[in-house]
């Protein structure tokens, strides 16, 4: 159960693309965004402002067919300049009708910053605990939307020469137990407290490609992004890779449009879902705090 | 008397004056308009700023007063720091009707103090622009390099010490190390 992208030429395509398409993005460079869509990057949010999201996921089915649509709005503060928090809840039709399925809190702390003129190194600790009353038990622990846990992490971006990268590395723990009973196992039995402990990492690049010259803050920006995602559990000894392009869209400097699919390259534990696309808006409100 | 003091504390530190035309500001640690955009609008919650024109590739600030303006550069700082960057570089012109540079030392300008660098001994008037060279106002490797020009430990800190207190200033009055 659950093979799917392990067709061995199938996983060989993509592992080629996934090498060419890093080629092209770290060969191409115009100015960079140290903004992603599907991670989060080292810097946070102005101080005293506020972000608001609303986070659309709608992700093909590998059971019965049917696809998931996961709605999850989000609210972003600065509390400092070093300090950021996220409130996010979520919504699905995993389990037939639409409904409420758990939230997430998660703060970020910038350990430090190198700065220089269109370049830094930033460092940046985080942590996420979500909650989630879904019966539908994975191997793979998501706090997004499909498993109660903790998560708690490092995350380092770089820019430099007008290119921006970022790379994150956590522990993640499950507060739920996979059962017996659940659709999606695919052991034939319980899992061991160890196999509730994975750890995820991440490595995201992009760049800017409109506008060439900045005039104004009313200028269209568009970036174009590459991530990959993953995760290994550490008693399963299993992991996925997901592989995600995005667009972004920054209108106004101020708002913001992603357009992201992800899929796996590696999808060797079990997911409610594990390819579709993201649709997110992002409103940002600056010092409404003062 | 502890109001007496109190209040004597907040004069001696004070770091403002007036007669400020105009600041230009660089930060760092960014290039996208969004960046840009958070310092912008961080920078317009001073009340006392009459407009921000903003160079986006460049990450440059040109800041304007309003009349009588009392202008506080940490303050200024301290929005570019808020928006989650850094200050590259601050220049300010001021209009001055004659004043008497000395390199290396130490000059009470309408109540602020200034500890003017590498400028050699002259007299300035009308419009001059300085650049601050304090920590935080210039990049980490620039102040490393322009530490050349004193041996004072008031650059290190920003704060007049005991070996630069005068009879008006005490120790921990802040000192704005600049140059022309």
């Amino acid at each position: 159960m659950l093979q799917f992208n392990k067709d061995g030429n199938n996983l060989f395509k993509k592992r080629w693309l996934l090498a060419f398409s890093f080629f092209c993005f770290i060969n191409a460079s115009v100015f960079a965004q140290e903004l992603f869509s599907f991670t989060e990057p080292a810097s946070n949010m102005s101080a005293k402002s506020m972000g608001l999201r609303m986070n659309v996921n709608y992700m093909k089915g590998f059971q019965r067919d049917k696809n998931s649509l996961y709605i999850s709005p989000e609210i972003m503060v600065g509390i400092s300049r070093k300090i950021m928090v996220h409130g996010e809840t979520f919504f699905s039709n995993q389990q037939q009708q639409f409904q409420f399925k758990g939230a997430s809190f998660y703060a970020k702390y910038r350990l430090f910053s190198i700065d220089d003129i269109h370049s830094h190194f930033r460092m940046a600790a985080f942590g996420r605990v979500a909650s989630n009353n879904s019966p539908m038990h994975t191997t793979a622990i998501v706090l997004n939307g499909s498993t109660a846990g903790f998560e708690s992490g490092l995350v380092a971006t770089k820019l430099l020469n007008k290119v921006a990268m970022s790379s994150s590395f956590s522990f993640v723990r499950s507060f739920s137990s996979p059962s017996l009973n659940s659709p999606n196992e695919i052991h034939n039995h319980l899992l061991l407290p160890n196999q509730k402990n994975a750890v995820n990492y991440t490595l995201s690049i992009g760049k800017l490609m409109l506008p060439k010259h900045y005039v104004n803050y009313n200028q269209v920006n568009v970036n174009g992004m590459l991530e990959l995602l993953g995760q290994t559990n550490l008693g399963l000894e299993a992991s996925y890779v997901d592989i995600a392009p995005s667009v972004q869209f920054i209108f106004k400097s101020k708002m913001r449009i992603d357009l992201g699919y992800s899929t796996p390259l590696v999808s060797d534990l079990t997911r409610v879902n594990s390819t579709g696309f993201l649709l997110r808006f992002e409103y940002n409100l600056f010092n409404i705090f003062n | 008397m502890k109001i007496i003091a109190s209040f004597l504390f907040v004069f001696l530190v004070s770091l403002s004056f007036g007669q400020i035309k105009k600041v230009n500001l660089q930060a760092s640690g960014l290039t996208c308009s969004m960046c840009s955009n958070a310092i912008n609008k961080a920078l317009k919650t001073i009340d006392y700023i009459a407009a921000v024109d903003a160079n986006i590739e460049h990450s440059t600030f040109e800041i304007t007063f309003k009349p009588n303006a009392v202008v506080n550069f940490d303050e200024l700082k301290k929005k570019v720091e808020g928006a989650g960057f850094f200050v590259a570089k601050m220049t300010f012109t001021l209009m001055v009707d004659q004043l008497d540079l000395f390199n290396d030392k130490h000059s009470d300008l309408n109540g602020t103090m200034f500890h003017f660098l590498n400028v050699g001994n002259h007299k300035i008037t009308g419009e001059n622009t300085f650049q601050i060279l304090d920590k935080g106002y210039v990049t980490a490797k620039e102040f490393k390099k322009n530490s050349k020009y004193t041996t004072m430990p008031c650059y290190q800190t920003g704060l007049m010490g005991v070996c630069c207190k005068n009879k008006e200033k005490s120790v921990g009055t802040r000192i704005y190390h600049v140059t022309i």
